[in-house]
C-alpha cells in the first residue's frame, strides 16, 4: 500500500517535470540565458565589438547620478501614477455602468474593448494623427474657442498626451476585468445589505469593494509591471522629446542600446527590475494587511 | 419606476458618450484612409471623405507585397498561439496541480522575468539567433523559427492558465487517477475541456500580442519575404514624410483580422479572463 | 481530444512551413554581400543592383530595403552581434555617433585613397570631404548631399513686386510682403515655413558666424550673441506673422500639405525637395523658383545627406567597396537624381549636363548650380559620439523658443547646459 502510494507520487513528480520541460526549455533558451547574459553585461563596459570590461557596480552608481536617467525615472513614475489611478478608476466606473440593466451591453463592451486589440504602435500612430496641430482634436476644441495646441511638441503637454492615449488603449481591459469581477459577486450579499437598509454608497463600500479586492490587486500588479515598461507609445508619438519630457526608463534603455552602451543599457533594466520587485512586494503586503 | 428609468437613460447616455470616445479614433482612422493626402488635415475637419478614394489601399497593395506580409503574420501568430496553448497549458497544469521539488522556485523564476523589459534581451537574443543560424539556415536570424521561438512560451499565459486550473477541484483529478489515468491523459481529457474558457483567453491574448509585435520581428527579419504586417507597413514611411492616408489604410488592414478573431472568441475570452483575474488571484 | 489533434496538426504545418520558407533564403557558393538601403520605394540603389550583377557576375548582392525610421536600431543590433551587413546607407546625422564608436570601416585604408581609379580628393567638394572623414580617415562616402537654398513662389513674388532677397534684411522684408495674414492674425497664405529643427537653426547660426560646438568639439558654443541673434532672427518670422511653424508633430518635414494648399510660399531646404515638389504638386509647375539662401554675416549651410558605409566587421569588405565604388560611378550617381529626386554628391555627377539643363518646373532655370554653390560653403556636423542626442537637444531648445515657452537666451543656455552634460559623459 505504502509502496504503491509513493510510486504514484514518484510518477506524478516525473509527470510534473515532463510537462514543464517544453516550456522551461524555451524559457531557458530565450529568456533565462539572455537575462543572465545582460545581467553580466550590466557589470561591464561593453559596446558589442571589443571584449566586455568588468566595472562592477559602476554602471548602477553612474546611472543613479545621471540627470538623464533620473529624468526618465521621474517621467515614468508620473506616467504610472496617473495611468494607474485614472485608468483603473475609469475602468471601474465603466464596469459599474455596464453592470446595470441597460440595452446594448454587448455592443458597449465590444466598443470599450476595441482599442485593446490594436497594437500600441497602431494606437500611437492614430493618436499622433488626432493630436496633430492641424488635427481633429484641435479643430474640435477650437469650436469652443480654446486655442489649439502643439500637443506633442510642447514639453508641458507631451507627457499628458501620451498618458491619455495609453489610458484610452488600456481602459477596455480594465473594464472587462472589473465587469467580470462584479458579476461574480453573489447577489444575495447585495440583497442582505438592502435589507439592512444600506444606501448605495454603503453597499459599494461594504459589499462591492471587498468583493473586488483580488481583482483590484490583479489589475494593479499587472498594470504597474506593464506601465513601468512603457516604450512603444513614446517611441512612436514623441521620440522621448521634447526636452526629454517623455523620456521613460525603457526609452532610456533603448537609446543606450542604439549608442551601443550595452553595459549601461543592461543596468537600466536591472534597476527597473529591482524597483518592480520592491513595488510588487509592497502591494502584496498592503493587500495582506488590509485583509486582516 | 420613473426615477429608475431616468437613471437608466442617464447611464445609457454616459455609456454612449464613452463608446464614441473609444470608437471615434478608429472611425477617424478609417475616414483618413479613404481621403486624398491633401485633405487629411483640411479645416474644418472632414468626417466624410470628399473626394472618396481607395488610393491608400491601392498603394498598400502595389507598393508592398501585402499578401506575403499577411501570410507571414498568420503563420507566425497561429504557430505562436498553438505552441503557447500546448506548452503553456501543460506547464500551467504541472505548476497548479502536481507536486515536485523546485516547483515554486521555477514558477517564481518565470514570474520574475515578467519584470524584465523585453528590450534588454534584444541583443542577447539576437546573438543566440545569429549562432543558431550558423548551425542551420532554417533557424535563427531571418527565419520563421527566429520569429516564433522566443514567443513560443509566454509567462503571462502560464500565469493565467495556472490561476484557472487551480480552481478545478482536486477530487475530479483524484478520481481519474484512481481509474488509472496517466497525468498526460488527465491533461488531455479533463484539464483541456474544463479549462476551455481559459484556453480561449490564452489564445486571444497570445494572438493579440503576436499579431501586434513590432520590435522583435523588426530586428530579426531582414528580407522582405520574412516581414510580418506591422514591420512591413513601417516601410510606408519615408525619410522626410509620413503618408497619412497610406499609413491609415495599412493600419485599418492590420486591425481588421484582429477584430474578426475577437468577435468570434469574445465571450470565451471574457469568461477566461474572469477566472484568471477574479477567482484565482485571491 | 479532437482539439488536441488540431493543435498538433497546426504545429506540424507551422514547422513544415518554416522549413520550406527558410530553404529559399540560403544561397550557394561564391562571394555574397548584403546591402541595407533606406532610400525606400524611389531607391537609386535597387536598380543599380541589376547593373552591378552584369558587370560583376561573381559577386552576389543580397539587397534588403530597410525603413529609414528603424534602420538605426537594426544597424546597432546587427553590428554589435557580428552580423553586420556589408554596405549600409546611413544618414550623415548618425555617422558621428557610429564613427566615434569605431563601428565604421576605415575607407581610406580599404580604398588605398582611390575611388574608381582616381584620388578621392578630386571627386568631392571640400565640405563633402570634411563631412566624410573622421580623425583624418574616410569613414563613409557621400551618395547624396543636402545643403540649403531658398525655394520661393516666383509667381507671387512677381505679382506682388517682391525682389528675390539677397541678405537677411531683405529676407525679412520679402517674407512679410509675401504672407497674407488672415483675420486671426495668423498667416493664411504664402508664409515662410519655419521648421524648428537643428538643420534650419544651424543655417542661421552658421550665417551669423556662430556654431553649435566650439572648434575643439568639447563644449557648447551656441549660447553666444551669435546664437541668440540667429534664433531671434528665426523667431522673428513667427512674431511678425510672416512665418508658419511647421512642427515635428506634422509628421511631415517636407511641408507638402502646406505647399499644396498654398499656406507655404517660401522655404529653405535641400535639393531633395525638388523631387518632392515635382511629385507632390505638379499643378504648381512653373510657379516655384530656387535662389541662393539669403546671406547673413557670411554664407553657410549645414551639410548632410546619405553616406554609403561599410561596418568595421562587415564579412566581405573588399567586395563591399567594389559595390560602393560602382554606386558612385557617374551613371549610378545620376540615378540618385532621377530615381530618388535627391542631389548626387560626386563632382562629376554634379557637373554632368544631364543635371544642368534648364528645368521647366523651376521656371526654366538651372537650380542644381545653386545647390552646388551652397555645398561649397556648407559645414558638416561635428564628429562627437552623442551627436544624435545633441541634435535632439538643439531641436528641443529651438522649438521651445519658437513656441514661446522660453526666451531665446534661456532656451540656448539650457540647451548648452544639456550639451555640456552629454559631452562630459563622453569624455569619462
Amino acid at each position: 500500500m505504502l509502496g504503491s502510494l509513493s510510486g504514484s507520487r514518484l510518477r506524478r513528480t516525473a509527470a510534473g517535470y515532463a510537462l514543464i520541460t517544453p516550456a522551461m526549455a524555451v524559457a531557458i533558451a530565450f529568456l533565462f540565458i539572455p537575462i543572465a547574459l545582460s545581467a553580466y553585461w550590466s557589470m561591464t563596459e561593453y559596446n558589442g565589438l571589443t571584449p566586455p570590461h568588468w566595472v562592477g557596480f559602476h554602471n548602477y552608481t553612474y546611472l543613479l547620478s545621471e540627470p538623464q536617467f533620473t529624468k526618465a525615472v521621474k517621467n515614468t513614475v508620473i506616467f504610472v501614477a496617473l495611468g494607474m489611478t485614472v485608468g483603473p478608476a475609469l475602468g471601474l466606473a465603466t464596469a459599474l455602468l455596464l453592470n446595470e440593466k441597460v440595452p446594448w451591453r454587448g455592443v458597449f463592451r465590444t466598443a470599450y474593448f476595441l482599442p485593446v486589440t490594436a497594437s500600441l504602435v497602431v494606437v500611437s500612430v492614430v493618436w499622433k494623427l488626432l493630436l496633430n496641430e492641424d488635427g481633429v482634436v484641435n479643430a474640435f476644441i477650437e469650436l469652443f474657442g480654446i486655442p489649439g495646441q502643439a500637443w506633442l511638441a510642447n514639453s508641458n503637454t507631451a507627457l499628458p498626451s501620451v498618458i491619455v492615449a495609453s489610458i484610452w488603449q488600456g481602459l477596455g481591459f480594465e473594464t472587462v476585468v472589473f465587469l467580470a469581477a462584479l458579476q461574480s459577486i453573489p447577489a444575495h450579499l447585495y440583497d442582505a445589505s438592502k435589507v439592512d437598509g444600506a444606501g448605495s454608497w454603503a453597499r459599494f463600500r461594504h459589499v462591492t469593494l471587498p468583493g473586488l479586492r483580488p481583482t483590484i490587486l490583479f489589475v494593479f500588479v499587472i498594470g504597474i509591471i506593464g506601465s513601468f515598461q512603457v516604450f512603444d507609445q513614446v517611441f512612436v508619438m514623441t521620440g522621448g522629446g521634447p526636452n526629454e519630457a517623455t523620456r521613460t526608463i525603457v526609452f532610456d534603455l533603448v537609446e543606450r542600446f542604439r549608442n551601443l552602451e550595452l553595459g549601461q543599457a543592461s543596468a537600466v533594466a536591472y534597476l527597473l527590475l529591482l524597483l518592480l520587485a520592491a513595488l510588487s512586494l509592497v502591494q502584496f503586503w498592503i493587500d495582506r494587511r488590509s485583509r486582516r | 419606476m420613473n426615477a429608475s428609468n431616468g437613471r437608466r437613460a442617464l447611464i445609457f447616455a454616459a455609456l454612449c458618450a464613452g463608446s464614441l470616445l473609444m470608437i471615434g479614433p478608429f472611425v477617424w482612422a478609417i475616414g483618413t484612409s479613404l481621403k486624398i493626402p491633401a485633405e487629411v488635415f483640411a479645416s474644418p475637419p472632414q468626417f466624410i471623405p470628399r473626394p472618396f478614394t481607395l488610393e491608400g489601399y491601392k498603394d498598400v497593395f502595389t507598393v508592398l507585397p501585402f499578401p506575403r506580409y499577411l501570410l507571414n503574420s498568420i503563420i507566425v501568430s497561429v504557430s505562436i498561439v498553438a505552441l503557447n496553448v500546448v506548452f503553456g497549458t501543460a506547464a500551467a497544469y504541472a505548476f497548479a496541480k502536481l507536486h515536485f521539488p523546485g516547483r515554486n522556485f521555477l514558477f517564481g523564476a518565470l514570474l520574475v522575468t515578467l519584470m524584465v523589459p523585453f528590450q534588454v534581451n534584444l541583443i542577447p537574443l539576437y546573438r543566440i539567433m545569429v549562432e543558431l543560424h550558423k548551425i542551420s539556415p532554417v533557424i535563427g536570424v531571418d527565419t520563421y523559427f527566429g520569429l516564433i521561438a522566443p514567443s513560443a512560451v509566454q509567462v503571462f499565459g502560464i500565469f493565467l492558465m495556472r490561476q484557472y486550473i487551480s480552481t478545478i477541484p482536486d477530487s475530479i483529478l483524484e478520481s481519474a487517477r484512481l481509474d488509472g489515468a496517466s497525468e498526460m491523459r488527465i491533461l488531455r481529457t479533463i484539464i483541456f475541456p474544463l479549462a476551455r474558457p481559459a484556453v480561449a483567453t490564452l489564445a486571444i491574448f497570445t494572438f493579440v500580442t503576436a499579431w501586434n509585435d513590432f520590435l522583435w520581428p523588426l530586428i530579426i527579419t531582414n528580407s522582405e519575404s520574412m516581414r510580418t504586417l506591422p514591420v512591413g507597413l513601417a516601410m510606408l514611411s519615408r525619410k522626410n514624410s509620413v503618408n497619412w492616408t497610406d499609413t491609415m489604410a495599412g493600419t485599418v488592414l492590420t486591425i481588421l483580422p484582429m477584430l474578426l478573431v475577437f468577435a468570434v472568441l469574445q465571450r470565451r475570452f471574457i469568461e477566461g479572463l474572469t477566472a484568471g483575474a477574479v477567482k484565482g488571484s485571491g | 481530444m479532437k482539439r488536441a489533434r488540431a493543435v498538433v496538426v497546426i504545429v506540424a504545418i507551422a514547422v513544415v512551413a518554416t522549413t520550406i520558407a527558410a530553404c529559399g533564403g540560403s544561397g550557394g557558393g561564391g562571394s555574397e554581400i548584403t546591402v541595407w538601403d533606406y532610400y525606400g520605394s524611389a531607391s537609386p540603389i535597387k536598380p543599380a543592383v541589376e547593373a552591378f550583377r552584369k558587370k560583376y557576375p561573381e559577386i552576389k548582392v543580397n539587397y534588403q530595403a530597410i525603413d529609414y525610421e528603424t534602420i538605426q536600431d537594426k544597424f546597432s543590433v546587427a553590428v554589435s552581434s557580428e552580423a553586420a551587413p556589408d554596405v549600409a546607407t546611413l544618414d550623415m546625422t548618425w555617422i558621428p555617433t557610429y564613427a566615434s564608436q569605431g563601428l565604421l570601416a576605415n575607407l581610406s585604408q580599404l580604398s588605398g585613397g582611390k575611388l574608381n581609379g582616381k584620388p578621392i580628393e578630386g571627386q568631392y567638394s571640400k565640405g563633402a570631404l570634411e563631412a566624410m572623414s573622421y580623425n583624418g580617415d574616410y569613414v563613409t562616402m557621400l551618395s547624396d548631399f543636402d545643403a540649403y537654398a531658398l525655394y520661393y513662389r516666383a509667381d507671387k513674388f512677381k505679382e506682388k513686386g517682391i525682389a528675390v532677397p539677397k541678405n537677411w534684411e531683405q529676407f525679412r522684408q520679402a517674407a512679410s510682403e509675401l504672407a497674407e495674414i488672415g483675420s486671426n492674425g495668423k498667416p493664411e497664405k504664402y508664409a515662410f515655413q519655419v521648421l524648428p529643427d537643428t538643420f534650419h537653426f544651424d543655417q542661421f547660426l552658421l550665417q551669423n558666424k556662430g556654431s553649435i560646438l566650439d572648434p575643439e568639439w568639447n563644449k557648447a558654443a551656441l549660447d553666444s550673441p551669435a546664437g541668440e541673434g540667429a534664433l531671434e532672427f528665426f523667431k522673428g518670422f513667427l512674431e511678425d506673422g510672416s512665418g508658419i511653424l511647421w512642427g515635428k508633430d506634422q509628421g511631415d518635414s517636407t511641408g507638402l500639405p502646406g505647399i499644396k494648399d498654398e499656406r507655404i510660399g517660401m522655404f529653405l531646404n535641400g535639393p531633395y525637395m525638388m523631387g518632392v515638389l515635382k511629385d507632390g504638386v505638379p499643378e504648381q509647375a512653373g510657379d516655384w523658383k530656387i535662389a541662393p539662401a539669403p546671406v547673413g554675416l557670411q554664407e553657410g549651410s549645414y551639410l548632410g545627406g546619405t553616406g554609403l558605409t561599410i561596418p568595421v566587421n562587415a564579412p566581405d569588405q573588399k567586395d563591399a567597396w567594389t559595390f560602393v565604388q560602382f554606386l558612385l560611378e557617374e551613371r549610378q550617381q545620376l540615378d540618385v537624381y532621377t530615381d530618388a529626386g535627391a542631389a548626387p554628391a560626386t563632382e562629376a555627377a554634379l557637373a554632368s549636363p544631364a543635371l544642368n539643363k534648364p528645368d521647366p518646373f523651376f521656371g526654366g532655370e538651372r537650380p542644381f548650380g545653386i545647390f552646388r554653390q551652397a555645398l561649397k560653403t556648407a559645414t558638416p556636423y561635428p564628429y562627437v559620439k552623442s551627436w544624435t542626442q545633441i541634435d535632439r537637444a538643439v531641436e528641443d531648445g529651438v522649438t521651445s523658443a519658437l513656441l514661446g515657452e522660453n526666451s531665446a537666451e534661456s532656451a540656448l543656455s539650457n540647451t548648452a547646459g544639456r550639451i555640456d552634460e552629454l559631452l562630459a559623459q563622453e569624455s569619462e
